[in-house]
């Protein structure tokens, strides 16, 4: 088992129990993912005061519910249409809410620079999400690229918690233009049956052994 | 000569044409090097306006000096 796959398994965990609880309580799956944002929201209100620590654990728990929101509806027969669409947009408010708050944090200290790499973070995040959504009304899957919303929320958490924002934020800019790069790569060859750049290495590569 | 420079290309591209999945052994060494980056990294190079110690790199470069 891989280092990352060992974290998830041991997360997993307590995960199934709240799942259980929650099928027991009979709470809808929408409302779990209204309320995530909600703590979302506090969250990133605490990101904007500089209480880094606090929002940290806010965003744990905004994030449970939204990781087990979708199980829910599994495991009590309710998933619809409008509950995956509701999901979806949802999380792109969580996600605008959190760079809001850092934006804010950042004005109030007059760090121009830093409300910028926030605000092109932001553009870029959401710009990954969208193309991917784009891309698949047009193609099967595109499921390209490395910065997906579960490696974005895991990186706000470690900056929150280890006081490391500032490079967490530059992470996520850079990683999320390359995310957005390889999706806009990816739907072109696979709409113009281009040939691909690993295969023209990988010929190079046996021609020159 | 081709494939010396042939191959540390075809690393980079899949380096930056990701379509890996999670837990493999390519997800967790990129993990690696992005918690290298947020936690060995002096906040100063980076104007971190919320700098709180110098990070592991600096922490060395300082015992070094």
């Amino acid at each position: 088992m891989t280092f990352t796959g060992a974290i998830g398994a041991i997360c997993g965990f307590p995960l199934r129990g709240i799942i259980r609880l929650s099928v027991k309580l009979g709470i809808h799956p929408n409302w779990l993912t209204l309320f995530g944002v909600l703590v979302n929201v506090i969250a990133a209100y605490l990101l904007g005061n500089a209480q880094f620590r606090w929002a940290g654990v806010l965003m744990i728990l905004a994030n449970i519910f939204d990781y087990i929101d979708g199980k829910v509806a599994r495991e009590r027969g309710l998933e619809t249409p409008f509950g995956g669409f509701w999901d979806s947009v949802m999380d792109r408010f969580s996600d605008i809410t959190l760079f809001i708050g850092l934006i804010y944090l950042y004005a109030h200290m007059m760090r121009v620079d830093y409300v910028i790499i926030c605000a092109l973070a932001m553009m870029f995040s959401v710009m990954t999400s969208y193309t991917r959504a784009r891309a698949e009304s047009i193609i099967e899957k595109c499921k390209v690229g490395f910065m997906e919303r579960p490696e974005r929320i895991v990186l706000f958490m470690i900056g929150a918690f280890t006081n490391r924002m500032a490079a967490v934020l530059w992470v996520i800019l850079v990683l999320s233009i390359v995310t957005v790069a390889d999706r806009i790569y990816f739907t072109w060859r696979e709409t113009t049956h281009a040939r691909r750049v690993e295969d023209l290495l990988r010929a190079r590569l046996v021609k020159g052994a | 000569m081709k494939r010396l420079f042939t191959l540390p290309a075809l690393v980079l591209w899949r380096a930056f044409f990701w379509t890996y999945e999670r837990a493999t052994w390519q997800y967790d060494l990129y993990v690696v090097a992005i918690l290298a980056f947020v936690w060995l990294v002096p906040p100063a190079w980076l104007g971190d306006p919320l700098e709180r110690g110098p990070g592991l790199i600096g922490w060395i470069l300082g015992k070094l000096r």
